[in-house]
């Protein structure tokens, strides 16, 4: 494979605006707020949860989510802006008293997603999460994919009975 | 590898607009033929070293395909309904076109399928009709392609098919678990299951390497050059012979005309946005079966008010799309189908139609279980189910590898409204009037489908799945294609067609039109080996005749 230096040049500025916002949190979101990016966060989390493996905060899916909304995504800052304003509303009618989506336990932020999951705004926001997660190596391990350029046969269980 | 250049004010011999399945045959053929051709693609010319395996950017970015924010199009069911503006057809965008990024299924179209009409009589609220050439007419042209390109199959194996005069070059891929499950369970019901022919080379061909099976071959391009696709098999060769000029990035906004009729040339968007005509003695558009009536529409002139070829109004109708559900099966062992090709087993057992079940049409079926991860966390589990949570998240490790399926390629009936225009509110990126698609499927293709489905189901348990489902959302009415054909139908008859059997537009001497949009038929989808055998048929009459067809 042949690499140009102008590709060197993309690829070692690309990371290191990754290593900047993993290190930096105060520039860590190119779009988001700080309070908008955890509540946002907060629902990723629930969609592909950390439980016995890794999920959504592991993929540090927000990222992803902010870097769409910032590029090919912009025409989605709308839908996110009044998505999550609906859904606040949603939550302390729901949960009077509560301050965040983020603050809430889990079984409430379950409550509070059943009651939305079938919104553009959480159809959104799942889509991300799942590009997000499944859309890299981690997503793509966890569902027992090896990840190689090249594969021989037998690719799997049934094959042996192929007539050779 | 140098490349030639012409001027734009130097008339060449054959401007070919769109280098996709279709115009990457042309432009090989005509420039191998002498011709001096200029080919133009609204999309990049990307090489093998620029194909990932990066399921966000190509299937959610539109990475290689158009983008609807800058080839925007509207779409609605009828006339009688307003447009909105939505993704209604993808097509492969850049050198190669569609072949670059098609899943390679690459079935002939049956004899019958050339006469249907005569065969199955009419059909109320469609316009089905023969076609003005035969399958043994098409046959040295279905034969040319497969061993120019390099296709890999079992000739003779697929007892429905028509004669051959060769066999296949390649042998068939390796089968895959899915097509072995699919074997046994159709082989159970007294079925014809047979190797998938296939646009990707099993072994090296033509200074081209072999399959690699890393399981990228649908949506993507190859990264070795395996798939068969123009791009790797055609391209190359056209520009070798010093008389091809290959130009990316270049947007045709319009087809001249002068006063006698004949096309002069064409308008096009360079890569830095500025308007270049191009002169020629003649122009083949093979920009797929909704962008060539579209440009068509817009190449309006004195001698042509209503567009190119449409005289009698009707370029752009008779749109049919892919049609055909998804069944999956769930499997005690991993067949992992994450390897390698998509389909390695193909039936036809109900392709043909059948009176008895009361409507028109039927189909073939494949063996595939195609999900890339995103995709099939996005939407392969069953609609009832969990679709997010710590369940879903534990269901989607369980089935992903130990998952089959198989997809119905169902008739779609021609209808007149249904078609490609122009829409008169909508702007794309370059100002032009967005393409404005009008589609309802004709009831008999929602009833194919769904027997289909019945038999996709019996093939599943009968391989032994121990839970069975249908994909609900590739059932029912359909609002997006990737098989773009009709539109600009091939006849006999000028006042019902727009090409002739030659695949000239019957009222410009100088003006062929090759690609899906053709297609009088749709056959049983799968179109790609029909649309390059008709160009490599175009091509090798034009060489004989000159441009006089």
């Amino acid at each position: 494979m042949n690499i140009t230096r102008r590709e060197w040049a993309l690829a070692a500025a690309c990371w290191a605006e990754v290593a900047r916002a993993q290190t930096n949190q105060s520039n860590l979101f190119a779009w988001f707020n700080p309070a908008d990016a955890a509540e946002i966060k907060a629902i990723a989390c629930q969609i592909i949860p950390d439980d016995n493996t890794p999920g959504a905060d592991a993929a540090d899916v927000i990222l992803f989510i902010d870097r769409s909304l910032a590029g090919f995504d912009q025409d989605k800052q709308d839908l996110y802006q009044h998505g999550l304003a609906e859904t606040e509303a949603k939550r302390a009618e729901l949960f009077p008293g509560s301050t965040s989506i983020a603050s809430l336990p889990d079984s409430q932020k379950i409550t509070l997603l059943k009651a939305i999951e079938k919104t553009d705004f959480f159809q959104q926001v799942r889509l991300h999460t799942i590009l997000g997660f499944f859309g890299q190596p981690m997503g793509s391990k966890f569902l027992g994919v090896q990840h190689q350029m090249h594969f021989e046969p037998p690719f799997g269980y049934y094959d042996a009975e192929a007539p050779k | 590898m140098s490349m030639v250049q012409f001027r734009p004010a130097d008339a060449v011999d054959f401007i070919v607009v769109g280098i996709g399945a279709a115009g990457g045959v042309m432009a090989k053929e005509l420039s191998t033929a002498g011709f001096r051709v200029v080919a133009l693609e609204q999309g990049p010319w990307r090489h093998e070293k620029d194909f990932k395996h990066d399921e966000v950017g190509v299937m959610f970015r539109a990475g290689l395909t158009n983008n609807p924010k800058k080839q925007v199009n509207t779409f609605r069911k009828t006339p009688a309904d307003p447009a909105v503006q939505q993704q209604a057809v993808e097509y492969g965008c850049m050198v190669g076109g569609g072949s670059v990024h098609f899943t390679t299924n690459y079935w002939r179209f049956h004899p019958e399928d050339f006469r249907e009409r005569s065969v199955q009589g009419a059909v109320p609220g469609a316009d089905l009709r023969d076609w003005p050439l035969t399958y043994e007419d098409l046959e040295p042209y279905y034969t040319k392609a497969e061993w120019d390109l390099g296709i890999s199959g079992l000739g003779g194996s697929n007892p429905f098919d028509g004669p051959r005069s060769k066999p296949y070059p390649l042998p068939p891929m390796p089968v895959k678990s899915s097509g072995v499950l699919f074997e046994r369970g159709a082989k159970k019901l007294g079925l014809h299951p047979f190797p998938a022919p296939l646009a990707i080379i099993s072994q090296q061909y033509k200074g081209r390497p072999a399959c690699v099976h890393c399981g990228y071959c649908e949506a993507f391009g190859c990264e070795v050059g395996a798939k068969s696709s123009t791009l790797a098999a055609a391209v190359p060769a056209a520009v070798k012979t010093g008389r091809c000029e290959i130009r990316p990035n270049s947007y045709v906004r319009k087809i001249e005309a002068g006063k006698d009729g004949k096309v002069t040339g064409v308008i096009y968007f360079d890569p830095d946005g500025r308007e270049v005509f191009q002169r020629a003695k003649a122009v083949v558009v093979c920009a797929n079966g909704s962008e060539t009536p579209r440009l068509l529409l817009m190449s309006k002139s004195n001698a042509f008010p209503e567009g190119l070829g449409n005289t009698h109004g009707n370029v752009g109708k008779y749109l049919m799309f892919d049609s055909g559900g998804f069944a999956f099966g769930l499997f005690d062992h991993p067949l992992n189908e994450y390897k390698s090709v998509v389909a390695t087993r193909v039936l036809h057992d109900y392709y043909r139609s059948d009176p008895k079940r009361g409507f028109y049409g039927g189909g073939g079926i494949d063996s595939r279980m195609d999900y890339y991860p995103a995709g099939f966390a996005l939407a392969g589990m069953p609609l009832d189910w969990p679709q997010w949570g710590s369940e879903w998240k534990r269901d989607l490790a369980q089935y992903y590898t130990h998952m089959s399926g198989t997809l119905a390629h169902a008739s779609c009936l021609a209808v007149e409204q249904n078609s490609i225009s122009l829409d008169d509110k909508v702007k794309d990126a370059w100002g032009l009037p967005a393409l404005r698609v009008t589609f309802k499927n004709h009831p008999d293709d929602l009833k194919v489908a769904d027997f289909l489905m019945e038999r996709q189901k019996e093939i599943l348990l009968a391989a032994g799945a121990k839970k069975v489902w249908a994909d609900q959302t590739t059932l029912g009415e359909i609002t997006y294609s990737r098989h773009l054909m009709g539109s600009c139908r091939m006849g006999d008859d000028p006042k019902i067609s727009v090409v002739n059997r030659w695949n000239r537009v019957h009222d410009v001497p100088n003006l062929f039109l090759v690609d899906g949009s053709s297609l009088v038929t749709c056959a049983r989808q799968q179109p790609t080996a029909t649309i390059q055998a008709l160009a490599y048929r175009l091509a090798h009459n034009l060489q004989k005749r000159g441009a006089s067809l």
